[in-house]
This record gives structure tokens, sequence and C-alpha cells, in this order.
């Protein structure tokens, strides 16, 4: 159905710039007789109405107060009451306006809503990307530090092994130290040695001397017995 | 009023045997898949079970994910070490070697691949082996155990090729040490003593129940784990825990615990050990604990590590032990759930 003009009162009126679409059916169905496919549209038709005002306490119910008021005034007889009529008949339309006006503002707000809600969605999508990637670092850079830590304390393993030695300087000092007391020993070892020999040969030259003294001796004896013998045997001879 | 009368349903024989088992059963080793998604644990009954880790790790895990995908029986004897190439799973226990394809295991009723007996010097008595060891470098394969050697079999045509002799006792550990191919081996003897693959000829022997700093003579001289990170080697078992320098052969840490290790390991900046306790040990390598985080078995005899660049959202550190149980631990702070046979 479309625009709803009344022929009676030729005069449009400029608050009149919108249609009323009343594509309202009676309640009252009657029963049998009418096709399915009618009855299943006139449920999602009420089922639509319902959707958008289904407490019935607001701009339905004005819309056909509204309605109701325009066809009363039509009718009606006195000026005044036309005239105040059609100031309330005003007021209504402007507050229908303004809740048309409220909701195409909420519906922009949704959709910019929906907007902004894509954009975050690929925002977060981004970042948990990024915590991906981070995460894989973080990853190596463990296994990273878990060998620095491994070597460390292999080096301290060993560090712990080699304090238990003496330092490398404190050896060699006193192994040089013992070096040059040996060479001084082997010295005066080699001196003694030397004395020890001189001393050696001069007691041999020495006895061997008394030695051949003594056999000299000993042969002068003998020379002299022998002499002396030959002696006594000769004066005892001569006698008979 | 009717008085609900509960029903009783009698064990069978078969599940007071399975449950008996179950409860004597002791898990020796464990090995990762190539893929990442499997692990495969070892039994004293000589059965090897195959977990789904990446089952059991997913977030709609249920109980019978932590069940084995499949369990067969291995070897005769106990399975005392396994490893894994990359194609292949090598199991060992009862003085053979034996290969499993991963890809067939899951399967019912695999076959083994092939077995290999190493040249024993009797062939009466037939030594256990207690350690492999791969050797990338050479696609080769150590095995040492109770016959006092260490024998290195060709991983591709399955010849023996080397026999090390030194150990006076049975060789409990091995260890390879990355950048001079070499070969370290703990025994029963108290040693370690280290191989070089090239020449076949032991380089250097550490007695480590002669230094004071370690010995702990009341628990024994055996070595009965190894772990080394090319300068450094961690031993224990019957002197403490202690960790090495191998070119100057010091002792330079000594950790203060008091159980015997069965199994110790380097991982990042720790070291980790496991072993009579019920606890997994983590140390710094200053010899301070970090932590000690408990898990389901009253001793533990293995650890693993699942670094497998294919699947690093299975990677978790598993320990099993003197039970039935292997213990997951995703994060080295608490244990998240155990495996079992």
């Amino acid at each position: 159905m479309g625009a709803v003009t009344d022929d009676s009162h030729s005069t449009v009126f400029p608050g009149a710039r919108w249609m009323v679409l009343s594509s309202h059916r009676p309640t009252s169905l009657k029963p049998g007789g009418k096709p399915p496919s009618s009855q299943q549209v006139s449920n999602e038709v009420i089922r639509k109405r319902l959707l958008i005002d289904g407490d019935g306490a607001g701009d339905d119910r004005r819309i056909n107060l509204l309605v109701k008021s325009f066809i009363k005034w039509c009718n009606s007889g006195s000026q005044e009451e036309g005239y105040s009529q059609y100031q309330r008949m005003l007021s209504t339309l402007s507050q229908c306006e303004f809740s048309m006006g409220k909701t195409l503002l909420v519906y922009d707000m949704n959709l910019r809503e929906m907007e902004n809600y894509e954009k975050i969605y690929k925002e977060i999508e981004c970042s948990i990307a990024g915590a991906h990637e981070k995460i894989a670092e973080c990853k190596k850079q463990i296994l990273q530090a878990k060998r620095i830590r491994k070597n460390r304390q292999e080096y301290d393993a060993l560090a712990k092994v080699i304090q238990h030695h003496p330092d490398r300087h404190e050896t060699l000092k006193e192994l040089e130290a013992l070096g040059k007391e040996l060479e001084h020993l082997s010295h005066i070892k080699e001196s003694v040695e030397d004395k020890l020999e001189l001393r050696r040969k001069q007691f041999h030259v020495l006895l061997s001397t008394i030695h051949e003294l003594q056999q000299t001796l000993e042969n002068d004896e003998k020379l002299s017995e022998v002499e002396e013998a030959q002696e006594a045997s000769m004066e005892t001879d001569p006698k008979p | 009023m009717e008085r609900a009368v509960p029903l009783a349903v009698p064990l069978g024989q078969t599940e007071v045997f399975q449950a008996l088992q179950r409860l004597h059963m002791t898990i020796f080793s464990q090995s990762v898949s190539p893929c990442g998604k499997f692990l495969a644990a070892g039994n004293n009954y000589g059965q090897i079970a195959i977990f789904s880790l990446s089952a059991a790790l997913s977030s709609e895990a249920k109980e019978e994910s932590k069940k084995p995908v499949v369990t067969f029986q291995a070897h005769d004897g106990p399975v005392y070490s396994m490893v894994s190439t990359d194609r292949h799973l090598l199991s060992a226990g009862d003085g053979e070697v034996k290969a499993w394809l991963w890809a067939e295991m899951l399967k019912k009723g695999c076959k083994e691949l092939w077995r290999r007996q190493p040249p024993y010097r009797t062939s009466l008595e037939v030594p256990e082996i207690n350690a492999l060891l791969l050797v990338p470098k050479e696609n080769s394969l150590i095995l040492a155990g109770g016959d006092c050697q260490l024998h290195t079999m060709d991983l591709e045509t399955g010849t023996f090729t080397r026999v090390l002799r030194g150990h006076t006792d049975y060789i409990h550990c091995l260890a390879l040490r990355e950048r001079s191919p070499e070969v370290l081996s703990g025994g029963e003897d108290g040693a370690v003593r280290l191989w070089d693959l090239r020449t076949a000829k032991e380089v250097q022997t550490i007695e480590v129940y002669k230094h004071e700093e370690c010995s702990r003579p009341h628990n024994g001289r055996w070595i009965g784990c190894l772990a080394t990170d090319s300068d450094w080697m961690v031993c224990g078992g019957g002197p403490a825990l202690t960790l090495w320098h191998l070119r100057s052969s010091t002792p330079t840490t000594i950790f203060p615990i008091r159980a015997p290790q069965k199994h110790v390991t380097f991982y990042q900046d720790l070291i980790l050990s496991a072993g009579q306790g019920r606890c997994v040990n983590q140390w710094q390598l200053s010899g301070e604990l970090k932590a000690q985080v408990p898990g389901s078995s009253p001793g533990l005899l293995s650890l693993s590590l699942n670094q497998q660049p294919a699947a690093p959202e299975c990677k978790v550190l598993t320990a099993a032990g003197n039970s039935c149980r292997v213990d997951v631990f995703t994060n080295l702070g608490y244990r998240a759930f155990s495996l079992s046979f």
C-alpha cells in the first residue's frame, strides 16, 4: 500500500514527507482457505515486527496512534480542535523522526564498531605471529645460553683440578735452585774424589817404598846370618 | 527388598599368569624409531613391545593409547640392549643380534630380518650381549658383553671385522667418542678402556676404583653406565658418579648420590642419570643437583631421549626399569604419564 493521502482534504502537509509503509495485515486470519505461503509470509512479518519493536510501547504504537489521530483529525469539526490536533500530530511526527534518526546513528555506529573490531582482530593476529617468532628466537637464545653455561662449567671443573697443582713459576724456580744445588754438590764430590785419588796414590808409593825397605833389610839380615853361620862352622872344624 | 548379588567373575589361569608376569617384569632397553613416533621396549622375558608415542601424546589419548601397539617374542632370553638405525631395529640379549624392520614390525607376526652371533671363543656357553653401539661413520655395530671382548660387525656385509680384547671381566656399557672415532667401554673389572677404531688398539685405560675421590669399595668397582661428550666422560656404577676430563684422565666433579647409577646421558647443559632410586636426577656440570623427578618404577635401568628431528612434537624423555611401565616425561620437570606393557 502506498502513500496515505486523504482525498477529502487535498492539502499535503509539510510534515508528511515520508510514506507510511503499512504492510500490516489483519491479525485475524481466516482459517483454512488461505495458501500456506501467505501464512508463512505473515509469520515472517510478525516476527520481524516483533524483533523491531516487540514491546509494543515504542515507535510502532506511535505510528499507529499517528495514523488514527490523522484520520480523526480529517474527520474533526472545529478549527481550534483541528489545529490542536494538528499540532499534536506534528509533535508525534517529530518524535518518530527523532527515534528514526537515533536508530540510523546507532546503525552507523555498529558498522564502524565492526570495522574497528576487524582492525583489532588483524592487529592481534599480527602480534600473535610476532610473538611466535620471538618465542622461536628466544628458544634459540636459550640453547645458546645453555651451551655457554656448559662451557663455563667445564672450564670451572678443569680450573678446580688445576688449582690443586702448584704454580708453574714456583715449581720452575724450585727446579732451578735444586739444579744449582745439584751442580754445586757434584763439584764438591768431584774435588773430594780427586783428593782421595791423590792420597791413595801417595799412600801407595809410601807403602811400596816401606815394603821394599823391609825386603832389603830382611835380605841384609839373612846375608849376615849366613856369614855368621859360616864363620862358626870354620872355627869348630880345625879342632880334631 | 532384593539384595543385589555382585557378579563374581573368577580369574582365569591366563589372567593370573599375565598379572604375575607384569608384576615381575623388568624393562632393560628402549629405542626410538627413526620417524620418532614409536618407542620399542625390551623386557626380561624376551618380548619387545612397540608403543605409539604420537598417539599417547595427542590430545585425545585414551587408556588404550598407553598400551603397546604390538608385542612379540623376540628372543629366548632377556633383551638387554636395542639400537635403531634409519630403517632397522637391532636387538640383542642372549648372545645373538637380531634385526627387525621398523616398517614391518607394526604388523602382527613379523619375522626378524637376520640374526647373527659374534665368534665366541668357547662354543659351550653363549655369553650374553649387554651393550650395542652404532658407529655411523663406518656403518658398523659394536657388541660387547659377557665374553669380555668388543666385537665389530659391519652392517652391510654382516661379517665380524675386529675383536678388541683387554677387559678382564664382562662389559656393561659402551659409548662413542665422536671426534676421534674411539669407543669407550666400561665393565665389571672397574676399568674404562678407550679403543681406537682405526688401529684396533687400546689407547687409554682409566681405572676408576683406584682414584680415592670416587671409589666406593662397599659398592664394588663395576662400571654400570658411561656417557661421553668428546672431551668429557661421565661414568658411574659401583664407584660414585663422576665427571672425567679424558685428555688428562682426571676426575673433576663427583656427583653426591649414594645409589649406584645404571644409565647416564648428556643433554644440553645437563647430565641426566637414573639408577637404583625411583628418580631421574638432573645434574649440572658443576656437581649441583638441579632436579630429581620421581618415576613410577622402584628402580630405573634405561633412559631414552627422543630427539628425532622428524617428530618434534614427540620430543620426550622416557624412563624404564624394574617394572612393566615406561614413564614419559614431556618436560623434564615432571612425569606426564606412563606407558605400560
